[in-house]
């Protein structure tokens, strides 16, 4: 038991074990995945889940949630294609895209830490809003037809096979990471989601640290949105859809618990490289990608009852050991006491 | 109920004559002067003043809502008060909230500690400065050594104790500089080993000069802990003065209500006659889990027992394991002779016993359903309504039994219970408990948060519904209520029964000394 609790512990390292180990078994049921261009493929098709999984991260340690991600995915990238389709400039188009995720992430903010709305109710009434938002913006249409630059740059090489857009991916977690580890204000997210009354009565700011995670969220996702209207050339009224989960599972099998206070951005950035691996490795098992979802909720359900067992025995214990050492040892307490008490008055 | 001596009302005054001639006015730490509290129409404060000075502990005794915790939030800035003032090193201060406490160098450690699980002690400890981390380092070390405790910086929280885990809030309060440090029942999670290590760490805390209020519900350790004391009664103060100008009898005697004695005559006459050579209805044998050892008692026909003793003496724990919340770790709970010990909650309610919850909102009333479905839910999973079909008739009939036999106000069977008054939805719960025809019921501090007219009332059903020849375990912080209600009475102290009262010896004063742990030799007699 020592040792499970050990291991689940340093999950982060745990789940890049367990993505070495699936490639190794893929590699030895077909031998031709074991290539560094599928390996890299792997990791290339990951840096929308990463980017999304990263920010999600965020709203996971404060012990919230943010399933407006989808959306806010499919919004930008629309926002973003058309922009770039009409003509404007890269700079002009990203920009609007990531006020827009920065917007959601205000609006995320207000429902859940200024009005005390359930985080995983009120964003997915957002994640509704936006995705109505999307089918008025085009009108039900795709957008196509994006400049060429654009779409061929999601393809441009750095580092062996990977793709710039990983390279600089990467950068970002580790920035991150560090931010979050090394600085006074990163402890701080950790902080609320662990104990936010304990946060409160040591003068933390809990508050602004809520709305700051939300916010981190929206523009992770609305960059992701960006990244992925690049690499799939076209954006359809549900694009996005569904990546809520697969940024959750991420997170979760990264070692993120879902009760706040624990877990990294990098192992979060390694959930998402199984998470989009899984679609991929399935094809070279010989079957069908259809299986995608299903597996990924799987992996879901199986690592969050093993967190919800593993929390609820960890309260039950405490309880009782508070409990138990309120009983006096026996016979002689009051006795003693009296005893002090007669000496002292 | 012995006479108040000349002694006792001279420390009944309050004075600063009393005080070292050292400790004077200027050396005023925390001064809280003439603070009223209320929540609703409850006065919970009613003109509290309170001096604290440098290396003063000061220890603050008092029962169940006598107001302790309420002060304390107010000296924190949790609660705002009504009217008073709060001065601090003699400047009047307005604590708005908890930052402006901690600005001022005030820390409280409270009862249940406030860290971060998942974080380590180091982390613990120094979040939330703004100083270098290699500072906070520095400072925290030289702050472990001039108390001499220390404890692996790198454990994470979740590891500690529930004593380690008070040390490091103590700790984060020195971190801060704190010249006022509260302590909320420090030692109630903590076995005996671990108070002396508290004390050795408040000791070390007096010399330099830090001052302490120490909130506790044991008077062991306010003698040998504290240099002054005050107890706190229904809001107000009602001793306070240097610790060794007391006696355990003049702290008993100021935690209980001026008029305590006369009480007891009047409920003394009402002695009944109960057969104690018929078989209990309940017997516990040794029954022990977690929060409670060893606890033997007997329930006869008929009969109301008076369980007393403080918050966290067990006694909940006690009801919620004979009911089946959690496990059993020895001996036996028999009703009727029948063994059923452990049995699932389901279980105990089909074999005759019932329990009302101490927390009406959180466990005992579904507040947004009506009268009728809230009385009727514990006939529910039997066949008293009907196997598949709820009769609703009979149903209504037996809602409205209970309503018009309780006197409950209600506008009808289908008013909301969560507009209730706290006194009526009472009624409800102890009406829901009653329907299932039990032999035993348990009630758990049935009157807490109701005014006295709904209090008179929940006595005088009780007093009825003893006389169908249910038996009644009443579980009570109120001195005042057992006095008034048990025909036999025990205290239960730090988990274990450490007293037993037949009905001409029940008195406050006996009670309360026992809950308190205070063992008195044959003095009521």
């Amino acid at each position: 038991m020592q040792y499970v609790k050990k291991l689940l512990k340093a999950r982060g390292l745990t789940s890049a074990l367990f993505l070495v180990a699936l490639f190794l078994v893929v590699g030895a049921i077909n031998p031709s995945f074991l290539t560094p261009g599928n390996i890299s493929a792997c990791f290339n098709t990951s840096v929308v889940y990463t980017l999304v999984a990263v920010g999600m991260a965020f709203t996971l340690f404060i012990g919230e949630i943010d399933v407006s991600v989808g959306a806010n995915i499919g919004l930008v990238a629309a926002v973003v294609g058309t922009l770039l389709r009409d003509g404007q400039p890269l700079v002009v188009a990203c920009g609007a895209g990531i006020l827009i995720g920065a917007v959601i992430g205000l609006i995320n903010a207000w429902g859940v830490a200024i009005m005390k709305a359930p985080s995983l109710i009120f964003t997915l009434g957002v994640n509704g809003v936006l995705r109505g938002v999307l089918y008025v913006y085009t009108n039900g249409a795709w957008v196509e037809n994006l400049p060429k630059d654009f779409k061929d740059f999601s393809a441009v090489t750095a580092v062996g096979d990977l793709t710039v857009y990983y390279c600089v991916t990467i950068l970002v977690v580790i920035c991150i990471h560090l931010l979050l580890t090394r600085t006074k204000r990163g402890r701080y997210f950790h902080a609320v989601g662990d104990n936010a009354q304990g946060a409160t009565l040591v003068g933390l700011p809990t508050m602004q640290t809520k709305v700051l995670a939300y916010v981190i969220c929206g523009v992770m996702a609305a960059v992701a949105g960006i990244i992925f209207a690049s690499r799939i050339g076209f954006v359809t009224p549900q694009s996005g859809n569904g990546y809520e989960m697969k940024a959750i599972a991420a997170c979760v099998l990264g070692g993120v618990s879902l009760l706040g206070g624990v877990g990294s951005v990098v192992g979060s950035a390694i959930g998402a490289v199984i998470m989009a691996s899984i679609s991929y490795l399935l094809v070279f098992m010989g079957f069908s990608s259809n299986y995608d979802n299903a597996i990924t909720g799987i992996i879901l359900i199986i690592v969050v009852v093993g967190d919800a067992l593993i929390q609820h025995r960890s309260i039950v214990k405490n309880r009782r050991a508070r409990l138990m050492a309120r009983v006096s040892d026996g016979t002689t307490a009051a006795d003693a006491d009296a005893e002090k008490g007669g000496d002292a008055a | 109920m012995p006479k108040a001596t000349e002694r006792d009302q001279a420390v009944e005054v309050q004075s600063e004559e009393h005080l070292p001639t050292v400790l004077r006015k200027k050396d005023i730490l925390l001064s809280v002067r003439d603070i009223h509290k209320s929540f609703g129409s409850n006065d919970v404060l009613k003109g509290i003043s309170l001096d604290l000075r440098p290396g003063e502990v000061l220890a603050l005794i008092g029962g169940n809502g006598a107001g302790k915790s309420t002060l304390m939030k107010i000296i924190m800035g949790i609660y705002s008060p009504d009217s008073g003032e709060v001065l601090i090193d003699n400047q009047k201060v307005d604590v708005s909230n908890p930052k402006v406490a901690l600005a001022h160098s005030i820390y409280m450690v409270p009862q249940e500690p406030m860290l971060f699980p998942n974080m380590t002690v180091r982390e613990n400890v120094t979040i939330g400065f703004d100083a270098k981390q290699a500072d906070l380092d520095r400072e925290l070390e030289s702050v472990m050594d001039e108390i001499g405790w220390h404890l692996d910086l790198e454990r994470k929280a979740s590891t500690l104790s529930i004593a380690e885990q008070g040390m490091v809030e103590i700790l984060r309060g020195m971190m801060r500089h704190s010249e006022i440090l509260i302590l909320d029942e420090p030692t109630s999670a903590l076995t005996f080993d671990e108070v002396s290590a508290l004390f050795k760490v408040i000791n070390g805390l007096r010399e330099k000069n830090i001052g302490i209020i120490y909130i506790t519900h044991r008077l062991a350790e306010v003698f040998q802990i504290s240099t002054s004391v005050s107890i706190l009664r229904d809001g107000i103060v009602t001793m306070q003065g240097p610790t060794k100008d007391f006696t355990r009898e003049d702290l008993v005697k100021g935690l209980l209500p001026p008029n305590a004695g006369i009480v007891k005559e009047t409920a003394a006459k009402e002695a009944r006659a109960i057969d104690y050579s018929a078989e209990p209805v309940l017997e516990l044998q040794n029954f022990s889990g977690y929060g409670f050892k060893d606890v033997s008692l007997k329930v006869y026909p008929g009969e109301i027992v008076g369980l007393a003793g403080v918050i966290g003496a067990g006694r909940t724990e006690m009801a919620t394991t004979i009911f089946g919340r959690d496990k059993v770790l020895g001996g036996k709970v028999l009703l009727d002779g029948k063994d059923i010990t452990g049995l699932s909650t389901r279980a105990v309610i089909s074999a005759g016993v019932n329990y009302v919850p101490e927390d009406r909102a959180r466990d005992g009333l579904f507040r947004i359903r009506d009268v009728e479905e809230n009385t009727t839910s514990a006939l529910l999973a039997g066949s008293a309504l009907g196997k598949a079909f709820l009769n609703v008739k009979e149903a209504n009939r037996v809602a409205d039994g209970y309503v018009k036999n309780f006197r409950t106000r209600v506008t009808g069977l289908e008013q909301e219970v969560g507009g209730l008054s706290g006194g009526n939805q009472q009624k409800i719960v102890i009406g829901r408990a009653f329907a299932t025809a039990p032999r035993l019921v348990i009630l758990d501090e049935p009157t807490r948060g109701i005014d006295a007219a709904a209090r008179g009332d929940v006595y005088a059903v009780l007093q009825e519904l003893r006389e169908t020849g249910v038996s009644i375990l009443l579980i009570s912080s109120d001195m005042e209520e057992i006095v008034e209600l048990a025909d036999r009475a025990l205290t239960m102290f730090q988990g274990r029964i450490n007293g037993e009262f037949a009905k001409d010896q029940i008195t406050q004063d006996n009670l309360m000394s026992a809950s308190f742990g205070v063992t008195k030799e044959a003095r009521s007699a």
